[in-house]
């Protein structure tokens, strides 16, 4: 889109792709308009546009468009309120002498899109929140081509390979919001097709998300969907091995176990002398492992590999392999630059959902934050064409 | 128009009560309004609950000179000056649309300086009317400058001057009580001293000198009672909370709100009463694992080992504070936005 569309829509006071805000003040509104138009629910099939620093009715706000302002806003794109995570793009321009901040939204590939576990829609000029008829509409217009590999459906799979009772007990009190459970009349069916672990009718069969989040046993279907946890007495692979484990199950399993399994292998020394206060010292920081192990797992390839990410636990190091190279437009240049993309972005739904992400792109710097206070050197990378290691070293 | 101030006020402590304000203040946030929190406990726990320890060394370690309740008065206790009014950038922005308004353990060493200023109000002098009102114009600052459609205050557990100056600048207090012999005496000294005060306070306002700055009208409107188990022991017999819950309406209508016992609505029991905003269940094992996370309960995760079981509690607690926050909010007429615009 560029500078002539927008300005041709930011005069159109007629048009509901537009929406006008006279400050950045009402941040929920602002996320909420965001949301409604990466819905798309119209079916314009181009983007929605949100004007910053301007009235209702046309008129100019005068609001000084600062560089903080478009940094906070670009950062909704990934602070995971909006899920899965939208395409937007954030620009300063001038129309008519007035200064705005513009934020532009792509139509989702896969709706409905939701803010806080309720899903916006724009109907005529104003919000709502989606009924179910409107929920089924969204559902359908998931496009079928060119999909991301977790909303590809699983042919070898039926809804019998889904643990109801998880996804029911555990993933939709985490993913949706409490008052839209509430007036819930959705059938279970209804309610698969629209958090995306089944396609709509009239195939209605298990995706690959629905199998990797709440499948009975996943590893049945996506073989490399586990991880294999080592810890080695030395430093070398051939050395004896003290405790082998291979972590498998659905995602909620999977991640739950992990942690217990780094909670029990890192050991904290206590000093005692030094200072009148016992001082704790782990020899790695737990969220550190927690981050880089949660990263694997969300975006490694899962197709035409199955291996597991592996976790090898050595006296002096940690190493974390991963199937699967960088992804979309991160390359070694960029890489822990700021740039993200997602192989499996309804995966990190899915992760953000149930907890077990903050936030989107900030995994490896929270990692070397911890590393570095707990007195570990960084973290290092090493970036492969078909796979990804990180190696995390002991405190001295 | 500025948004109302609500107090929780309780001279008993550990009832639970700041964490009833942490919840509220998520809760209203939730359900769409902009809130300032603020913490005018010198124990400042309201503040721990809302950042954590790293971030407070910053703040409290740190050279900004009014990031604190505290830091924006001392210029005035100094006699150097007035308050130093907050600016956005000095609260502490938790999200957007929810900021904390960030307590200080010194805030205690006010105590002195607000208990002197009272009586030298009567005197007619500029100064004292300044600082006992300073609360009240820095919570409205704070308010204004953050658009906030409601603001909450956290009190200490005692009747003293700095709780004094705090129920001047509120609209309305509620008062957060256990059910047990503590807090129903606790209530005897609390409402007398609360219809004390506010009378104390409208003698001084006429006679403030100064033209340049416009003071609280000390409502201080009491309207309810929130009945918290989370103060209660389980050693004791469950029958006798039951005994002081039936006993909080009748000493509720006569010592806060000063009406004769005769005008209690007869039906009023423990369940009915229109006083009773409401009685909030203890949480067991959900409180530690919030506070670990440091989120409200309702924002538990799977993640941060709210499994099975543990969801649906999550879920009630939800609507527990979700009911509780639209019926406050009913009483001061403060109305909610829905999600639909």
């Amino acid at each position: 889109m560029d500078w002539q569309e927008l300005a041709e829509l930011f005069r159109d006071l007629e048009s509901d792709r537009v929406e006008r805000k006279a400050s950045a003040a009402d941040g929920k509104k602002i996320r909420q308009a965001i949301c409604a138009f990466a819905n798309d629910l119209p079916n314009h099939q181009k983007p929605g546009v949100l004007f910053i620093g301007v009235n209702d009715d046309g008129s100019c706000a005068n609001l000084s468009i600062s560089d903080r302002l478009l940094t906070e806003l670009a950062g909704i794109r990934s602070e995971g309120k909006i899920l899965p995570m939208p395409v937007l793009r954030v620009e300063k321009h001038t129309f008519d002498g007035c200064e705005v901040a513009v934020i532009v939204v792509q139509p989702s590939d896969a709706p409905p899109v939701r803010f806080e576990g309720r899903t916006f829609i724009r109907v005529g000029p104003r919000r709502a929140i989606a009924t179910l008829e409107e929920e089924r509409r969204l559902n359908e217009k998931r496009r079928a081509g060119d999909l991301p590999f977790d909303l590809r459906p699983l042919p070898s799979a039926s809804t019998d390979d889904l643990d109801l009772d998880i996804f029911q007990r555990e993933y939709l009190h985490s993913a949706l919001a409490p008052e839209i459970l509430e007036e819930n009349q959705r059938s279970i069916e209804q309610q698969l097709v629209s958090l995306r672990f089944c396609t709509p009718p009239p195939e209605f069969s298990p995706t690959n998300l629905g199998i990797l989040v709440a499948g009975k046993q996943p590893r049945q279907l996506v073989p490399g969907f586990y991880i294999q946890f080592v810890r080695f007495d030395g430093k070398e692979l051939t050395d004896p091995i003290r405790d082998q484990k291979e972590i498998d199950g659905s995602l909620i399993d999977l991640l739950r176990y992990m942690d217990e399994v780094l909670q029990a292998n890192i050991s904290t020394a206590s000093d005692i002398t030094t200072q009148p206060l016992e001082i704790k010292k782990p020899d790695y920081p737990i969220v550190a492992l927690q981050q880089l192990i949660r990263n694997a797992i969300m975006h490694r390839s899962y197709e035409q590999t199955n291996a597991p990410v592996r976790v090898y636990w050595f006296s002096d190091r940690i190493e974390i392999h991963n199937p699967g190279g960088l992804f979309g437009q991160v390359n070694r240049q960029n890489f822990y630059q700021g740039v993200t993309d997602y192989r499996n972005p309804h995966l990190a739904e899915a992760m953000k959902n149930l907890g077990y992400v903050q936030r989107f792109g900030v995994g490896i710097p929270i990692a070397q934050k911890q590393l570095e206070k707990n007195g570990n050197p960084p973290a290092e990378f090493d970036i492969q064409d078909s796979y990804l290691s990180v190696t995390v070293r002991r405190a001295a | 128009m500025n948004p109302p101030i609500v107090t929780f006020l309780n001279n008993k402590g550990g009832v639970g009560k700041t964490s009833l304000v942490y919840h509220l203040a998520w809760m209203y946030f939730d359900l769409g309004l902009k809130v300032v929190a603020a913490d005018l406990d010198p124990q400042a726990n309201l503040t721990a609950a809302f950042i954590d320890e790293e971030r407070l060394e910053e703040v409290w370690e740190g050279n900004s000179d009014r990031n604190t309740v505290f830091r924006c008065v001392q210029p005035l206790l100094k006699g150097i000056g007035d308050i130093a009014a907050p600016k956005l950038e000095n609260l502490e922005k938790i999200e957007d649309g929810l900021y904390l308004f960030i307590g200080d353990l010194q805030l205690s060493g006010f105590e002195d300086e607000l208990s002197s200023q009272w009586s030298a109000c009567l005197d007619g002098k500029e100064r004292p009317f300044r600082v006992i009102s300073a609360f009240w114009r820095l919570l409205t600052q704070a308010a204004t400058d953050s658009e906030a459609d409601i603001v909450l205050v956290d009190l200490g557990p005692n009747l003293g001057a700095i709780n004094r100056a705090a129920l001047i600048a509120a609209d309305y207090m509620v008062v957060p009580l256990s059910p047990d012999l503590f807090s129903l005496q606790g209530l005897k000294n609390l409402g007398p001293t609360v219809v004390r005060w506010r009378k104390e306070w409208q003698e001084r306002i006429p006679k403030n000198p100064a033209t340049d700055f416009s003071l609280p009208t000390g409502q201080m409107q009491p309207i309810g009672y929130i009945i918290l188990q989370h103060g209660v022991r389980f050693d004791r017999p469950v029958k006798a909370f039951q005994r002081w819950i039936e006993q909080i309406p009748t000493t509720y209508h006569t010592e806060v709100l000063q009406e004769s016992p005769e005008s209690l609505v007869p039906a009023s029991n423990s369940s009915t009463d229109v006083n009773r905003l409401a009685l909030i269940k203890h949480y067991q094992s959900l409180m530690p694992m919030a506070q670990e996370s440091r989120k409200p309960i309702f924002h538990l995760k799977p993640a941060d080992g709210a499994i099975g079981a543990h969801l649906s509690a999550v879920r009630n607690v939800y609507f527990d504070f979700k009911e509780l926050a639209e019926k406050i909010a009913t009483k001061i007429e403060l109305p909610l936005p829905s999600l639909e615009t």
